[in-house]
């Protein structure tokens, strides 16, 4: 029997906060009652979410304060427009006056919304260097991926400036997306259609073992929860030192895996002895491999 | 009078030699019965003669596709004007045959994707349609008056005897093999490998008349996954209500699921909520049906004891093997299937439930729509009231009570749809006039094409509830039984307030809350099993899922 569980991927964005968040903690900024809808995508005719797409708000997590948002990936893909962006922009920069234990966002998208073309990508500009300037500032901002439209595009580069990623391994993070790939460069290239390749590539584990995502959980809300909890109020260093560091290591990552073809090569590589069943292992026995895997390394 | 005690011919063997002859003339060019799969095609100019009866084998999964192209690729001068006798129209060699006047005349079942097509060489003359059938009316034609003079077939392995291992996808084989060897037929027999020794004997060599290996193993398509993602709320109410007034109120045991999300919402409620009313050993013991992986949590659970199968499924081959207690497994740990078989079981069994397109005030239900030929498959002999039954069970009796309410006591099968009122793009289900009709129009065919007529039918379910139109005595009630489940279409408006109250206080007509179903509970949390994934966990890893199905 399979326990009962609240999964994350099916749940839609206000279940993702609630199920985070203390209960009855929650209190919304600019909710879908005020209707602060896209300005562009009527002139297109097509139809308008009141939330534009997103939840923004403040609460608690174990009696915490945090802020929080998420994106509703039922709408347009998650996708984010100029009002879906300055919501986000606006709690970002709402951490520097109230300075939370950490901002958690709740990324489900699959990046700009083309609909609103220079305005989405202004958007994610600000996007970015709100989440630097809360860092910088020493507050922690928390990734969390495990929606059915994973991380991709501007969204996938907001996640990687954060203190951290927490995904389900359901979740996937990437710049392009597979039918991108695979347009661009041709099905022999990419299979978009062939999801164990989408998944070993483009998956949460895969991210994880590379080192871009920090932690794996089960597709639960409360596994989520745990996760968030666990890593509140502990922001990583920002600084010249901290970024060089990383590049360093990316660095070092390119010239390792070059010559791979697929990610099964690397994972070969980093001393994983059954590369083949790493896909279909649990979130817990994975989390096993990956302690070896890190406790192995010199 | 004088009677002639003399035979009205002289000639009693004429098919026998005339095989000896196709024999001799394919071994001149082979050699053996084993040929070299380049040589396939000369092979079929050989034995293959002008205005031959063919079959060429092909079901919802497993296809001679190999033989299909080879045969496409014949002279037509020299093969022409064949009449194809086969139960589906799948690949694109299926119909080309007919565009080069390789094959002429067409007996059918099914034809699914290339139904537009179909559809246009009709048009254009250049398939002449005998009839549309069900898979047991043309089988059952393959011992009358369509028997094969040669049939393609395909199997997993062969030895150099020519015995055939169909692996777990026996499905259709053993009918067309019976039908066509013993009359004199050819059998050529397109196989993933040629072996020193197959697993186990699925027919037998002296049958088969060549053998070829095929370049390519023959395709195979996981028609029968559905992600249990995909599952609604409004389907898992509509399968509580299924449980609880049908399932628990008839007490069926034996039945026949079609393959739609529908159904699968109520196999993966099965070890949630219908384990919670205390179900279990008293529903869903024995099915004919093929091994969908969300039938694993039940089996798992307990729910369902033994299963029958017509084909097999993608992934599922492991999972199967290891469950020998539920599956029909050969000796040699792998699974038999057979089509027949498991749709006469599905046809004697309690009750069928299956989805459909569009159903009309009688309760006829058809699956056409406009500019396709589709056809019908296997669901009229699943949904039909099976009149040669004789032996009683629960369900049956129970359903006959409510059946024959005077006159002989008898019993009735269940044959029930399940529907959401609207369709996708807002399509209403129920209308006043079922498609069909301008389909026959258009075809040229003698009757609508109806998948479940509205006489076999008895019960309706929606999202808004059930129609029992066992208890409606007359067309009258029968139309508004129906409108009272059709919601805010527009034959669910068109409802007569005063008589669906009537067919509720009989009940006719069963709301959620007539039947103890608590709408608020109606969520996919109800699901035993969310995702593939959990399947596979059900599983305990042995159900292995296509990758297209994978999200991880």
């Amino acid at each position: 029997m399979i326990p009962a569980r609240h999964s994350f991927l099916e749940a839609t964005a206000r279940a993702r906060v609630r199920g985070l968040l203390d209960a009855g903690s929650f209190r919304e900024f600019c909710g879908p009652a005020q209707r602060r809808t896209s300005p562009h995508l009527p002139a297109l005719g097509m139809p308008v979410a009141f939330d534009d797409g997103i939840v923004v708000g403040e609460g608690t997590i174990e009696g915490r304060p945090v802020l929080i948002a998420a994106q509703e990936g039922a709408f347009m893909g998650g996708a984010v427009g100029e009002v879906h962006g300055a919501k986000l922009t606006g709690l970002l920069e709402r951490a520097l006056d109230t300075r939370p234990d950490a901002v958690v966002l709740l990324l489900d998208s699959g990046g700009v919304r083309l609909h609103e073309a220079n305005a989405g990508l202004i958007a994610m500009g600000e996007i970015q260097r709100a989440v630097f300037d809360a860092r910088a500032a020493g507050i922690e901002v928390i990734a969390v991926i495990g929606g059915r439209n994973g991380c991709y595009g501007g969204t996938s580069i907001v996640a990687r400036s954060c203190d951290r990623i927490i995904a389900s391994e359901e979740g996937r993070l990437s710049v392009s997306g597979p039918e991108v790939i695979e347009a661009v460069e041709g099905i022999e290239e990419f299979d978009a259609q062939d999801r164990a390749l989408v998944w070993r590539t483009m998956g949460a584990k895969h991210r994880r073992l590379t080192g871009e995502i920090d932690e794996i959980v089960a597709d639960d809300i409360d596994a989520f929860r745990s996760a968030v909890a666990a890593v509140l109020g502990a922001p990583r260093p920002f600084d010249l030192d901290a970024l060089e560091a990383e590049h360093a290591r990316l660095a070092g990552r390119v010239a390792r895996f070059k010559g791979a073809k697929d990610a099964r090569e690397i994972w070969a590589a980093l001393g994983v002895n059954d590369p083949d069943r790493v896909s279909d292992i649990e979130a817990d026995e994975f989390n096993r491999l990956v302690a070896v895997l890190e406790g192995d390394r010199p | 009078m004088d009677v002639s005690t003399h035979s009205v011919r002289g000639d009693w063997n004429s098919l026998a030699r005339n095989y000896d002859a196709r024999l001799a003339r394919g071994l001149a060019l082979a050699g053996g019965k084993v040929i070299p799969s380049p040589q396939t095609t000369a092979l079929m100019e050989a034995v293959i003669e002008p205005g031959d009866r063919i079959c060429i084998e092909g079901n919802n999964q497993k296809h001679a596709d190999f033989l299909s192209r080879a045969l496409a690729e014949v002279d037509p001068a020299k093969v022409h004007g064949l009449h194809v006798v086969q139960s589906n129209i799948a690949l694109a060699p299926h119909l080309d045959i007919f565009e080069s006047g390789i094959a002429r005349r067409l007996d059918f079942c099914y034809a699914g994707p290339q139904g537009l097509r179909l559809a246009q060489l009709v048009k254009a003359g250049k398939v002449e349609v005998g009839a549309i059938h069900t898979y047991l009316e043309l089988y059952s034609r393959y011992f009358a008056d369509l028997t094969p003079r040669v049939s393609l077939i395909a199997a997993e392995a062969a030895d150099r005897d020519g015995n055939l291992y169909t692996g777990p996808n026996t499905e259709d084989t053993p009918a067309i093999v019976e039908a066509t060897a013993f009359r004199s037929g050819v059998l050529i027999a397109q196989v993933n490998r040629i072996v020193d020794k197959v697993p186990r004997v699925d027919v037998p060599g002296d049958w088969v008349s060549f053998v070829v290996e095929a370049p390519k193993p023959h395709y195979i398509e996981p028609i029968f996954t559905r992600d249990p993602g995909a599952i609604t709320d409004i389907q898992v109410l509509m399968a509580m209500m299924v449980i609880r007034g049908i399932y628990e109120k008839y007490g069926v045991t034996r039945l026949n699921h079609g393959i739609g999300f529908d159904t699968a919402a109520i196999e993966l409620i099965l070890p949630t909520y219908a384990e919670e009313l205390g179900l279990r050993g008293k529903i869903c013991r024995y099915m004919s049906v093929n091994p969908c992986p969300t039938l694993i949590p039940a089996i798992e659970s307990g729910f369902i004891e033994a299963i029958h199968c017509a084909g097999s499924e993608l992934g599922m081959e492991r999972y199967v093997s290891e469950r020998s207690d539920v599956f029909f497994i050969g000796r040699d740990g792998t699974m038999r299937s057979n089509r027949v078989f498991c749709q006469l079981a599905g046809h004697y069994a309690d009750l069928f439930i299956g989805s459909t397109l569009q159903i009309d005030l009688e309760g006829n239900s058809s699956t056409a729509t406009h500019a396709r030929m589709t056809g019908f498959g296997g669901a009229p002999n699943f949904g039909s009231e099976s009149r040669g039954r004789r032996h009683g069970s629960p369900a049956w009796l129970r359903a006959g009570q409510e059946a024959h309410r005077q006159g002989m006591p008898r019993g009735r099968k269940l044959v029930v749809q399940m529907v959401e009122t609207f369709k996708e793009g807002l399509a209403p289900t129920f209308v006043e006039r079922l498609d069909a009709w301008e389909l026959m129009d258009t075809f040229d065919m003698p009757l609508p094409p109806v998948m479940v007529y509205g006489d076999d039918l008895t019960h309706i379910v929606t999202e808004e509830g059930i129609a029992n139109l066992l208890l409606c005595d007359s067309l009258a009630e029968r139309a508004q039984a129906i409108r009272g489940v059709a919601g805010y279409t527009e034959v669910g408006r068109k409802r007569d307030r005063q008589m669906v109250e009537k067919l509720r206080a009989r009940g006719a007509i069963l709301y959620p809350e007539d039947i103890g179903v608590d709408k608020r509970l109606a969520s996919r949390d109800l699901l035993a099993a969310r995702s593939i994934k959990d399947l596979v966990r059900w599983s305990e890893g042995l159900y292995a899922p296509p990758a297209r199905f994978k999200n991880w």
